[in-house]
């Protein structure tokens, strides 16, 4: 039997994203694309600076969808507008908030329900993300920002309190008003990651993001007077976690709403990046 | 009776397995026990210091407890059988005292460990801060030098088997670290005094004002000197240029904690703490290089939990040392016997020095922020449960 959608990826998607990978562990929905077999149901791009501009070519083209591996802050108004005109899927491949663990496609528990169970009495949040040396601090931001943003929404008072060679420093509010700090640092010492852990005042919860090169498991938390949670360990990569979410769209003809997100994402790390 | 002995513990133990692997080749006395004396008798002395001490007969022996409540100096004192007063003087004069432990509250530091000084003990231990300014610090180390009187401070960390692990493991991360951090959650201290006795007097717990930026500038300076402190020798230790520190950030956490961004020219560091009714304690300390990182994890104080575990990190490489046997308060009651029996060398004046100026120039500008950052919050937030400063 062969694959329902046919796919294409760029060079830099290949590598951003794991594309091959990921559509080998989905051979019933996804297949590559043979040469000059015309357009790809769906395509793969690299969300490197100036991503949003090969997306609309991509829509132009006529590709069904859209995926894009590890998109970059950028202005998405003008593409959520054609894909919204062509009815075109877009999917954003996040290194570390696309992960399952955060947000679940299903009806399990998810790190973004233990936050934002626990936001309310927050005491304080505190997020480590690790990068190997000569990362760009800026993409590793961004990467940061997403991944927050999933399990805390919107943020007050966000400033950049330090940028350097060895990383950042992140500062903002908490809904109640409680401090968040949100580190990044450039080592090779340690896997790259993100974690984040929420403290309020009788426990919280926390959640550890590995890099989604293999599948290997988030670690999700709740702490409370009970006792420590630890939620059901998912193996699953971000990025397959990605293309299954685009296969539910494309089987049910439904559209993520992955930009309208993304514009959020963007408006935060303008706020960072302009202070 | 013979007497019994107390041995150095040389690798990781279980308590179960803790007889199998003593060293008896380094018995750590041969003499009676010396004579301990504890000016200060709250919950840090009861639940600290008698602990650890309990685990060191034959090596050492409280013989006198002073108190300005006669009646707590006796209770606690009737506990371990030792003489008990409500005045330095009659400590100091106790003859049977060989090491007296300063337990006091922190603007008594000074004053008594140089009186201890004077008074020909064999070494003296001062609960950090030993002292509250840079002048009291130097008038400590010259009577220290003119007396020849040992002094430990007891920052315990570093007295820690873990700690002292990663020091002979750690290379060259010291001189290459980019990134320090400090993280400290914690029940309120009542969880653990509880689990390691039965306490006779508890400070009053009061209902702050956060609204009131004295308040929060007493909390943050609170949260400096009587907690960060703990792990600042740790951090200066990782921090050549530690003189030119500066405070980027600084931020209260209720109902007591701290956000603080520090940063030198060639170090950024990181303090957190958050103590509030949780009991899931995590106190972890850790140096970030390029290629090289150290992660400590310390047992919470009071109970009596064995020492921190020292883990290196190089890529997807990782070694670890520790748990061992004993906690850092236990290690300095070792060092104080070692030092009042002349058999160890004592910490140079000038680093406890380095380590109490370098906390008091961090406490004094994290106030200073803090209150600017009180400031600038937005005022819907004033009274806000949970919220910060």
């Amino acid at each position: 039997m062969s694959a329902a959608f046919t796919v294409t990826a760029t060079t830099g998607a290949e590598e951003a994203g794991g594309v091959a990978l990921a559509i080998a562990s989905l051979p019933a929905t996804f297949g590559h694309a043979a040469d000059k077999a015309g357009v790809a149901d769906v395509v793969a791009i690299a969300g490197e600076a100036g991503w949003t501009g090969e997306a609309l070519q991509a829509i132009e083209s006529g590709h069904r969808a859209i995926l894009v591996a590890n998109p970059c802050p950028e202005d998405t108004a003008r593409l959520a507008a054609a894909a919204d005109a062509a009815g075109t899927a877009v999917v954003l491949d996040h290194r570390w908030a696309s992960n399952p663990a955060l947000v679940s496609t299903g009806n399990g528990p998810d790190a973004r329900e233990a936050f934002r169970s626990a936001l309310g009495a927050a005491a304080m949040l505190d997020s480590v993300a690790a990068a190997a040396p000569g990362s760009d601090p800026h993409r590793l931001l961004g990467e940061h920002l997403a991944a927050l943003l999933m399990v805390t929404g919107p943020l007050d008072g966000l400033s950049l309190v330090r940028n350097g060679a060895s990383g950042y420093l992140v500062s903002a509010r908490l809904p109640n008003g409680a401090p968040l700090t949100a580190q990044g640092v450039l080592t090779a010492a340690r896997p790259a990651g993100v974690d984040i852990r929420l403290y309020t005042s009788d426990g919280g919860a926390s959640v550890r993001v590995p890099d989604p090169g293999a599948a290997w498991p988030a670690e999700v938390r709740a702490t409370g007077p009970h006792g420590d949670l630890l939620l059901p360990t998912l193996y699953e990569s971000a990025h397959r976690s990605a293309w299954r979410r685009l296969k539910e769209h494309l089987t049910a003809g439904t559209r993520p709403d992955d930009l309208a997100g993304f514009a959020r994402l963007t408006d935060h790390y303008a706020t960072l990046t302009d202070t | 009776m013979p007497i019994p002995q107390i041995y150095r513990i040389n690798r990781p133990v279980s308590e179960s397995a803790y007889k199998e692997v003593v060293d008896l080749s380094h018995p750590l006395h041969a003499d009676r026990p010396l004579g301990v004396g504890i000016l200060g008798a709250g919950p840090v002395t009861q639940a600290i210091h008698l602990p650890a001490l309990a685990r060191l007969r034959g090596l050492l022996e409280v013989r006198h407890i002073m108190d300005v409540d006669p009646a707590v100096a006796g209770s606690v004192a009737a506990r371990v059988g030792a003489a008990s007063s409500s005045t330095m003087e009659a400590l100091l004069g106790d003859e049977t005292v060989d090491i007296v432990a300063i337990c006091s509250p922190h603007q008594f530091h000074a004053e008594q460990v140089i009186a201890a000084c004077r008074a020909g003990k064999k070494a003296v231990l001062c609960e950090k801060p030993f002292a509250m300014n840079a002048e009291e610090a130097g008038r400590i180390s010259a009577v220290s030098r003119e007396t020849g009187v040992p002094i430990v401070v007891g920052a315990m960390h570093t007295f820690d088997p873990g700690w002292l692990a990663a020091r002979r493991n750690w290379d060259d991360l010291p001189g290459t670290a980019h990134t320090i951090r400090s993280s400290i959650v914690l029940p309120p201290n009542a969880r653990f005094e509880d689990f390691a006795t039965e306490i006779i007097t508890r400070p009053a717990a009061g209902t702050p004002d956060y609204g009131d930026v004295e308040v929060i500038k007493s909390m943050m300076q609170g949260g400096i000197m009587g907690l960060a402190i703990h792990d600042l020798p740790l951090v200066r230790q990782f921090t050549p240029d530690f003189a030119d520190i500066e405070v980027l950030q600084a931020r209260h956490v209720r109902p007591f904690g701290y956000a603080v961004s520090l940063r030198t020219p060639t170090r950024t560091i990181e303090l957190r703490a958050a103590m509030n009714s949780t009991w899931k304690p995590e106190w972890s300390f850790e140096a970030i290089a390029d290629h090289a990182a150290l992660r400590i994890d310390f047992t919470p104080s009071y109970v009596q939990a064995g020492s921190a575990t020292a883990t290196f990190s190089r890529g997807s490489e990782t070694t670890t040392f520790g748990p061992y046997g004993h906690n850092g308060y236990e290690g300095e009651w070792r060092e104080l016997a070692e030092l009042a029996r002349g058999t160890r060398q004592p910490p140079p004046a000038q680093a406890l020095i380095d380590d109490l100026t370098f906390a008091l120039a961090i406490a004094d500008a994290t106030v200073e922020s803090a209150a600017a950052e009180h400031g600038r919050r937005p005022a819907g937030l004033a009274g806000a449960t949970g919220a910060t400063a």
